[in-house]
């Protein structure tokens, strides 16, 4: 446990744990019409006392807006990562259990998937489906599934080789014991940490995604849509982007920190 | 004496900032004389191979730092404390005052550099010489180490050779400027006895023709037996006791030499004994009992003409094209009560044989009865309930435990899968075997990480033993112990066939631990039982080639029988890779006495 | 030779399988192209005409068989937004993406090597966490967030280069690289990090093996050990890293190309997306896919060729 005692674990942690509270707490906190006010006279206007982080082209807060976009981020990138762990577990599972034939099938599929940029997946389903919300959780919960699906499969070969399940198996220890008792608890640190670093590229996916305008849509406000509104007052606004920009990086940073320390703690072979 | 080669004076290393300092090294002062090998020896942690790579100055690149002492090297010009050396002084002596050599054959080649570039590199750097020039002297080094056909091994990527030819190699790079001293940190640990043997007759050779110094790591006092002029003992950092081999070995001074000593089982000493015997411990309180030998022998397990093949896969559809043929009909039975060794070398098939035994791998043909069951005609059910009379000890501690789970759900979990106990009577039975393994019984909220390798151990055969089982497999059970943490196990092991009538099928490569614990052996070469007969029969009258080469190659911890007068050259396995309209032949054997069969070639 | 053969095969099927997933994907869609051409608001019955003269009433495995058949036949349909064929569209957009693939590749791979190597001789000392902290920061920001800096830095502030737009290399070579420089830097500096970081975790692997030891054992030079013994063994696996995030940047030049309007394949399969022009879709996701597995082929053959070990395999 020692790890998190680092500078990279407590920042991390004090990253992840601030986000998760903002995206928790802000709306209940922040009155809709804070972040909803447009205020005509104050459009584009930069940093200032009155509008911390200025205002976007209608004049609106943006310290709200981004408070209030956290709420998106988080549901869409936290739904759809739980969303391919919750496919990716049993088909990996499966597949490094019992091997041969299923195996076989399952992984050709996964890496034929796996050569599908999963950005490109995310966007071709959200856009056959029709972007909204729920669409975007979906289409970047099945790009992510390959993926996760690759790493679990690799765990439970890896720990069903191990001479403790073996060693349980002499004992009598039925499959689904065994998986339940011996291979789930210890794949578990990988699927943690490979949870977390997902969970880094799902807020990048979610933010590409409505930055193209295939992901959330208004009246929703998440990072991505502040950033992609931003293009059009580039020259005479740049914060109206690099505030949801930095919020997206910032984000993103302590999950990747929170990942790394938690590779190192709760999984050292692996670590970097 | 002459003037010492290297004299390393109050040595103290240390590894680590702070609060989290580790003394590795505390303060250790030995010198060697040119033309002697000093054994340095000790168990895990003693810092004997700190101690080696200090003289390297390679410890720092480990972390380490010497915080104190001298380590001084005579070179052509004069004494130098490599303590204070800088770098490029440094460089200048590794490789050609002082050569090298590791533990493990299969890494301590660059895997994408050929034989010839990695032979040639310290000879451009020390010696200046460029070209044919080069080439001819790592020609000339691959003789001198005994390499068959050099000039095509120049050309070879360390892939396309063995461990033992990749270990001859890095003898000859650590050889390439004529050392004055040539460090061996553990340099056959990691081969098969065979060609451990032969490539501590190559070291002893090459010390008598270049008179060079040798300092030798090891753990094994039987290798130190075979080749230390004097040695070193070392314990948790410092050096407990300091001699020629002779004197150590007939008349040990400090405790823990003497324990250490106590504790190594010595090829041939079971000679003239009727059954096997636990090791006299120092300090141990009761004397171990003798196990009497069985009145009269009950068979507990038949196995006949087992067959294991594992197939092998090629081709984009992954055909089946080849098989390994692991076990080859195999035949031996193993009394109730009494212990049968499997002994051989790595990849004769002896683990396999084991493991299709317990059906964790499913063999191919043949019959295995367990007290009169058909373990290989019974459905998955079935196969279940039968083991509870068949259990397996692994080799590796640290991998054959979850952990994730506390021990005690660890022992208790046979007897959960079988609905054998529940609640308090679950407990009471988990702590009865802890108490039969000598582990106190808080032990039992703990995680394996918390253990030592020796406390691992118990754990498993704890719960080996959980279901009342009749026959034990222990594969390997004690190869990665310690030496006085093996004795201590085997001697459970022994204790509790005497007071549980148990069965052992005891599998491992050590020759004088399998004398030490079997009622009967069976020597196993690529697939096949080469002999098997009573104990005393095969150790003191072999009969099959393989069996003797066996004998001749394992070392002897007693430095008054050597080895090692001439250079040692066995056959090598060949590969149990077969296509698959591979027909063996069967495995017919010729009785030399009652009991005692011999493989026809 | 019978290695080669393997691996074509297994490209043949994976192929196969690709074009599978891609029609399987963009057909599951409400909706059809008889919809898209004439419009929501169409007569049912000339609509009925369409989607039968299309063949959309016949099953799925007909249509599919009759859309692989076009594509290995060179007929890959015309797009409705662009009333284009497709195939020599595709072909046109995909060397645009190429030139800023290849170099945003070499950019990520010529800085990460070396900084990562510098970081895992130096570990745990500050050379390492200054390196791995940036990074770090690297991977964490967004391509759009990179490509939105560099616009505002290089074409906005300081008016070095143009923010916007493709010029083909044949026509002026010059001018297409200074139009390709920032879209392959916004590609290129999150790769970089990503690469650094494998870079330094691959090394200090190797650094700590025996080998290493026992070349300096020998004598070596730490310049020659790190940089020789070890990266000559830490080149194959970065190159495969590098070759699997051929896919990642495909994924990312859909954002970047359409942040900087340059046309490749990221921006066409983009105007496909948003215009569900769907024989496009179909042709592109496919293009990009099989372009991203060859990728991987070719570093899988190129590895056979560093390291021995495969080699002989």
């Amino acid at each position: 446990m020692r790890g998190f005692l680092t500078a990279k674990g407590l920042i991390g942690a004090g990253i992840v744990m601030l986000v998760l509270a903002i995206a928790l707490l802000a709306p209940l906190v922040i009155p809709d019409r804070m972040a909803t006010a447009m205020d005509m006279r104050a459009r584009l206007s930069g940093p200032s006392l009155s509008h911390i982080f200025g205002t976007d082209q209608l004049g609106r807060d943006l310290f709200f807006r981004v408070m209030l976009g956290a709420q998106t981020s988080v549901l869409i990138a936290g739904s759809a990562v739980l969303m391919s762990i919750v496919i990716g577990l049993p088909l990996g599972i499966v597949s490094g259990y019992y091997g041969g034939v299923i195996d076989n099938v399952l992984m050709r599929l996964v890496d034929t998937l796996l050569s599908f940029p999963a950005l490109l997946l995310a966007l071709t389903i959200s856009a056959v489906l029709g972007p909204n919300l729920t669409n975007t959780i979906i289409a970047i919960g099945i790009a992510f599934t390959p993926f996760l699906a690759r790493i679990i499969r690799g765990e439970a070969l890896r720990v069903a080789q191990m001479p403790y399940v073996e060693a349980a198996r002499a004992a009598g220890t039925t499959d689904f014991m065994m998986i339940v008792r011996h291979i789930l608890p210890n794949i578990m640190p990988a699927i943690i940490v490979q949870g977390t670093i997902s969970l880094a590229f799902a807020i990048l996916a979610e933010a590409g995604l409505s930055f193209l305008g295939l992901g959330t849509q208004p009246p929703d406000a998440s990072w991505g849509l502040m950033i992609q509104a931003s293009r059009d007052y580039l020259d005479v606004a740049p914060w109206t982007a690099l505030v949801p920009g930095a919020a997206v990086a910032i984000t993103v940073l302590g999950l990747n920190m929170f990942g790394d320390v938690l590779r190192d703690v709760l999984d050292p072979r692996t670590a970097t | 004496m002459t003037e010492a080669i290297v004299t390393i004076d109050h040595l103290r290393v240390t590894f680590g900032k702070g609060a989290d300092t580790v003394t590795a090294v505390k303060d250790v002062s030995f010198s060697i004389a040119p033309g002697e090998t000093v054994c340095v020896v000790g168990e895990s942690g003693s810092g004997k191979s700190v101690t080696s790579l200090s003289l390297m100055r390679l410890v720092e690149f480990g972390g380490g730092s010497i915080v104190d002492g001298r380590l001084t090297l005579m070179r052509k010009d004069g004494p130098i404390d490599l303590a204070q050396a800088d770098t490029t002084t440094m460089r200048s002596i590794r490789g050609r005052d002082i050569g090298m050599i590791f533990q493990e054959p299969m890494t301590s080649l660059n895997p994408v550099f050929t034989i010839e570039r990695q032979l040639t590199d310290g000879l451009r750097l020390h010696l200046g010489l460029t070209g044919s020039a080069a080439r001819a002297r790592a020609l000339q080094l691959l003789r001198d180490v005994r390499i068959p056909e050099p000039e095509r091994r120049l050309k070879q990527y360390p892939h396309e050779l063995s461990g033992g030819m990749r270990q001859r190699v890095v003898i000859a790079i650590a050889m390439a400027c004529e050392p004055r001293l040539l460090i061996a940190d553990e340099p056959t640990t990691a081969l098969d006895v065979t060609i451990q043997a032969e490539i501590l007759a190559l070291i002893n050779r090459l010390k008598r023709e270049k008179g060079m110094a040798v300092m030798f790591i090891t753990h094994d006092m039987a290798v130190v037996a075979q080749i230390a002029d004097r040695v070193v003992v070392m314990y948790r950092g410092d050096v407990v006791e300091e001699g020629p081999v002779a004197e150590i070995f007939a008349n040990p001074k400090a405790e823990y030499t003497k324990a250490l000593l106590a504790a190594v089982p010595r090829l041939g000493e079971m000679q003239g004994k009727a059954a096997p015997e636990p090791l006299r411990l120092v300090g141990q309180k009761f004397v171990p009992k003798s196990l009497p030998p069985a009145a009269q022998p009950e068979p507990l397990l038949e196995v006949k003409n087992l067959t294991t093949y594992f197939p092998v896969r090629g081709g984009p559809l992954r055909r089946h094209t080849a098989n390994v043929h692991a076990v080859e009909d195999v035949s031996f039975t193993l009394n109730k009560g009494e212990t049968l060794s499997l002994v051989g070398e790595s990849g004769c098939g002896k683990s396999s044989c084991g493991r299709s035994i317990l059906r964790l791998v499913e063999p191919t043909s043949g019959s295995v009865m367990l007290d009169r069951k058909d373990v290989l005609a019974c459905n998955p059910r079935d196969l279940r309930h039968l083991r509870r009379d068949m259990q397996m000890i692994f080799q590796d501690p640290f991998a054959s435990l979850n952990p994730y789970m506390r021990l005690m759900a660890q022992v208790a979990e046979p007897l959960r899968n079988f609905g054998l106990a529940t609640g308090s009577d679950l407990i009471d039975r988990v702590a009865a075997l802890f108490d039969r393994v000598d582990l106190p019984r808080s032990y039992m909220r703990r995680f394996p990480h918390e253990l030592s390798g020796g406390q691992r151990q118990r754990i498993a055969i704890a719960r080996a033993l959980a279901v009342n089982p009749k026959l034990i497999i222990a594969d390997e059970a004690v190869s990665a112990l310690d030496v006085s943490v093996q004795a201590q196990v085997l001697n459970l092991m022994m204790e509790l066939q005497a007071d549980l009538g148990l069965s052992f099928l005891f599998i491992s490569h050590d020759m004088a631990v399998v004398e030490r614990v079997s009622h009967h052996v069976a020597v196993m070469y690529l697939g096949r039982i080469v002999e098997i007969g009573p104990r005393a029969a095969i150790f003191e009258n072999p009969q099959h080639a393989y069996t003797k080469t066996l004998m001749l190659a394992v070392p002897i911890a007693d430095p008054n029988t050597r080895k090692l007068d001439s250079d040692l050259s066995f056959k090598p396995i060949p590969s149990p890779m077969h296509d698959r309209s591979y027909r063996p032949t069967p495995s017919t054997y010729d009785t030399v006495a009652p009991g005692h069969l011999v493989l026809r070639d | 030779m019978a290695y080669l053969i393997n691996r074509l095969m297994s490209v043949v099927l994976t192929l196969f399988l690709i074009s599978i997933i891609t029609f399987a994907v963009t057909n599951i869609l409400p909706g059809d192209v008889a919809m898209m051409i004439m419009g929501t608001q169409s007569n049912p019955e000339a609509l009925a005409g369409l989607r039968e003269s299309l063949g959309l009433n016949d099953p799925l495995i007909m249509q599919y068989g009759r859309w692989i058949g076009g594509i290995l036949t060179g007929d890959w349909g015309t797009s409705l937004v662009f009333k284009e064929p497709i195939g020599p569209l595709i072909a046109q957009k995909v060397t645009a993406s190429a030139l800023i693939v290849v170099m945003s590749m070499t950019i990520a791979l010529v800085c990460a090597i070396p900084l990562g190597v510098w970081a895992a001789v130096h570990r745990d000392r500050w050379q390492d966490s200054t390196a791995s902290t940036v990074a770090l920061i690297g991977v964490s920001l967004p391509d759009f967030f990179w490509g939105i800096m560099l616009i505002l830095l290089f074409a906005r502030g300081l008016g070095w280069l143009p923010s916007s737009g493709f010029v083909h290399p044949v026509d002026d070579f010059q001018l297409a690289i200074r139009h390709a420089f920032l879209p392959s830097l916004a590609l290129g500096l999150g790769l970089m990090a990503h690469l650094t970081r494998m870079t330094r975790a691959t090394m200090t692997g190797i650094l700590g093996q025996e080998f290493i030891r026992v070349a300096r054992a020998k004598g070596l030079s730490e310049g020659t050990v790190v940089w020789r013994y070890g990266l000559a063994n830490a080149i194959g696996p970065v190159m495969t890293v590098a070759g699997l995030q051929v896919g990642y940047l495909f994924g990312s030049i859909i954002v970047v190309e359409s942040l900087f309007n340059y046309t490749g394949m990221g921006w066409l399969t983009y105007q496909a997306l948003l215009n569900r022009d769907i024989p496009l879709i179909q042709g592109s996701v496919f293009v990009i896919a099989a372009v991203v597995m060859l990728a991987n082929l070719a570093v899988d053959l190129l590895y056979t060729l560093i390291d021995p070990r495969i080699r002989l395999a």
